[in-house]
């Protein structure tokens, strides 16, 4: 397992985690500031009040009376703990025991000498009454200090206990992240070492991680098949190569010896660069990539040039060629790469049949689709080999002892899905008809 | 003709050397792009045999920079890459002709010599006369002798191409490129039926055969029939 430090689940945790306590941090602080400015706005309405309550009961008496009062009030008052003061013109004390200088009129805050405590802070509320008189009433601090305490008290533990569950969860969070992960860099570390048949483990939760896991997976199947596909592909080419190279060695070890050895090594070297130029024309078709210089082709003009060069070749062989081909047919595509698709079906009925047999080229279309078919009558290919011999390398029983190497139908297989298109093997009762369907294009 | 073969292989280019040397041909030979670019500008060749990928600088990028100048001396690009996509490559970048590794030394021979002695610009000819035939471009005629012969498009065709190239071989890729438009070779020898059929429609009412068959190599019209 990788360091917190270094991993991206630990720090997307924490992160988390952090920015929920500041979240806390700042609410807490908020709440603090709000409920001690409304604590204090109570209080100071309540050092008026109870102000203007004495004044109200001095002005219609005397001084005596409001001493009276204010001793009543300071001694039932342990509820409400107000402190009381009352100054003349000189500013000497002449009642109630609070203990501080004469303030000016107004809210302040004032320093008293509390009997226990000594000097100490207080809320006051100082307003002047008739004959030079100045009433003050004040409220020790320490309630209100009390109260923010308390607050912050709250808040501090919560912080804490907050602090302690997010570290908690995070570290919680990116252990189960990191550990989702590990299971898939550990499958792509064992691939790496050479074990294809390792595959992300999946849970029942269908969740983020099993999606891009099931999608590896997928993706892993198809390079598995691909794979299996070109190791198939690359042992053929090897098994196959070797029939012609050993019968290149054979021929060569005759020159000198035999009249013609060396034309016939020369000619069976370059059968073998053939097969080589044959597998590359299909995998280069087979790429993809030609597909980007496909232009608007006359399919009617290139199967017209292809039946009428092949008419004398099948002439000349005894078989012979005829062709039924609609106008004006546009398919979107490669003019070569068309041809060479019905040279090598033509080339296969010339090499495949006997002489003397007819053979049939046509091209029709209905709104959508171009259909160019090859047909001969001649011995045909059994209705099991119909797929298998699309295939590269694959040749019928009947053609072991014939020319060819195999490849000529799987190009025209490349060429014909380049196309967009597909082929059809079936049989022409007698023989063999080779379909090909490629979707036409509007010519405006 | 003095040739420049620009190659960086030494076994391909010692198998070509000796062959054009055989030839008659003189060959300067030079293993890095920056050198054949060099001896390109700095000499005037009748032909220059590139090879595509050459150390130093890229065969095509020889070639791009010798055609901005402008040097229009015919270029024939040697490959080992014979994709479509490639082929198109190189005519883009100013090749006169394009032939895919491994080839028949007379297949080399032959294109070299088209090459060389193809007459810059537009061909203006309406008209080619080689012994007794002669062709007429723009009718789309041919006569032996006075004498009209018909011929198929194909036929035609390929008659033009030698009568081209008269008194030298034009093989039969040469014929799939220029007549078909083919850059591969169909196992069926097409060629071969039609120019059979162009030869009978020649030599009906005359004893001889104004085509030559170079064996092993291609086909030749004779300059003196």
């Amino acid at each position: 397992m990788r360091k917190p430090k270094a991993s991206a689940a630990y720090r997307i945790a924490f992160t988390y985690s952090a920015a929920f306590t500041l979240a806390i941090l700042l609410l807490g602080v908020a709440i603090y500031i709000a409920a001690d400015a409304q604590f204090r706005r109570q209080q100071d309405a309540a050092l008026v009040d109870e102000a203007s309550a004495l004044a109200h009961e001095y002005n219609e008496g005397d001084l005596p009376e409001i001493r009276h009062a204010i001793a009543r009030r300071e001694g039932s008052n342990t509820i409400n703990a107000y402190g009381y003061a009352l100054f003349d013109r000189t500013g000497h004390r002449v009642g109630g025991g609070l203990n501080t200088r004469k303030p000016p009129v107004g809210l302040q805050d004032i320093m008293f000498v509390d009997p226990v405590e000594g000097a100490d802070h207080a809320r006051a509320y100082a307003t002047d009454l008739t004959r030079g008189l100045r009433l003050v009433v004040a409220r020790d601090s320490e309630s209100l200090e009390g109260i923010d305490q308390t607050i912050v008290l709250i808040f501090g533990g919560a912080f804490v206990l907050v602090i302690g569950l997010s570290v908690f969860g995070a570290l919680l969070l990116g252990g189960y992240l990191q550990r989702r992960l590990d299971g898939i860099s550990g499958v792509a570390r064992a691939i790496m070492a050479g074990d294809m048949a390792q595959r992300v483990p999946l849970s029942d939760r269908r969740d983020e991680f099993d999606a891009v896991g099931s999608a590896l997976n997928t993706m892993l199947d198809r390079i598995g098949q691909l794979m299996d596909n070109l190791r198939q592909v690359s042992s053929d080419v090897a098994h196959d190569l070797r029939t012609p190279l050993l019968r290149l060695r054979n021929q060569l070890e005759q020159v000198g010896q035999v009249p013609g050895a060396a034309e016939r090594a020369i000619e069976q070297g370059d059968a073998v660069l053939a097969l080589f130029a044959a597998l590359l024309r299909i995998a280069e078709v087979e790429g993809g990539a030609l597909a980007r210089s496909f232009v608007a082709t006359d399919l009617t003009l290139v199967v017209t040039e292809i039946a009428e060069s092949y008419a004398p070749a099948f002439a000349d062989s005894g078989r012979t060629l005829g062709w039924s081909i609609a106008p004006g047919i546009t398919v979107l595509g490669d003019r070569e790469l068309i041809a060479q698709a019905l040279i090598n079906l033509l080339d296969n009925a010339l090499l495949h049949t006997p002489p003397g047999t007819p053979v049939a080229v046509s091209l029709e279309a209905d709104a959508h689709v171009a259909t160019v078919s090859v047909a001969d009558a001649g011995p045909g290919v059994p209705p099991g080999d119909h797929a298998r011999i699309l295939q590269r390398f694959a040749r019928g029983e009947a053609s072991r002892t014939t020319p060819g190497n195999g490849l000529g139908l799987s190009l025209v297989a490349a060429v014909t899905a380049a196309h967009g298109g597909t082929i059809a093997v079936d049989d022409n009762r007698p023989g063999l008809r080779v379909t090909l369907r490629i979707p036409r294009v509007d010519v405006a | 003709m003095h040739i420049l073969l620009a190659e960086d292989d030494t076994e391909t280019a010692r198998f070509i050397a000796q062959g054009l040397t055989a030839l008659g041909h003189q060959v300067t030979h030079v293993a890095t792009g920056p050198l054949a670019l060099q001896a390109a500008s700095d000499a005037t060749f009748d032909a220059v045999i590139l090879d595509r990928m050459l150390p130093g600088l890229d065969g095509l990028e020889v070639l791009r920079r010798l055609r901005a100048v402008p040097n229009r001396v015919p270029v024939l690009v040697l490959t080992a890459l014979g994709g479509i996509a490639d082929r198109v490559d190189g005519l883009d970048a100013g090749a006169d002709d394009y032939l895919v590794k491994p080839f028949a030394f007379v297949e080399l021979a032959a294109r070299l010599n088209a090459l060389a002695r193809r007459v810059p610009g537009p061909e203006q000819t309406t008209r080619i006369e080689i012994g007794e035939i002669a062709l007429d471009l723009l009718r789309r005629e041919v006569t032996r002798c006075g004498k009209p012969v018909h011929l198929q498009p194909r036929e035609f065709a390929l008659l033009e191409q030698l009568m081209r190239q008269a008194g030298r071989v034009v093989t039969r890729t040469m014929f799939l490129e220029n007549v078909w438009g083919f850059h591969f070779d169909p196992q069926t020898n097409i060629v071969e039926s039609h120019l059979s059929r162009l030869r009978t429609k020649l030599r009906e009412g005359f004893s001889d055969d104004p085509i030559e068959t170079i064996r092993g190599s291609g086909y030749r019209i004779r300059t003196d029939a």
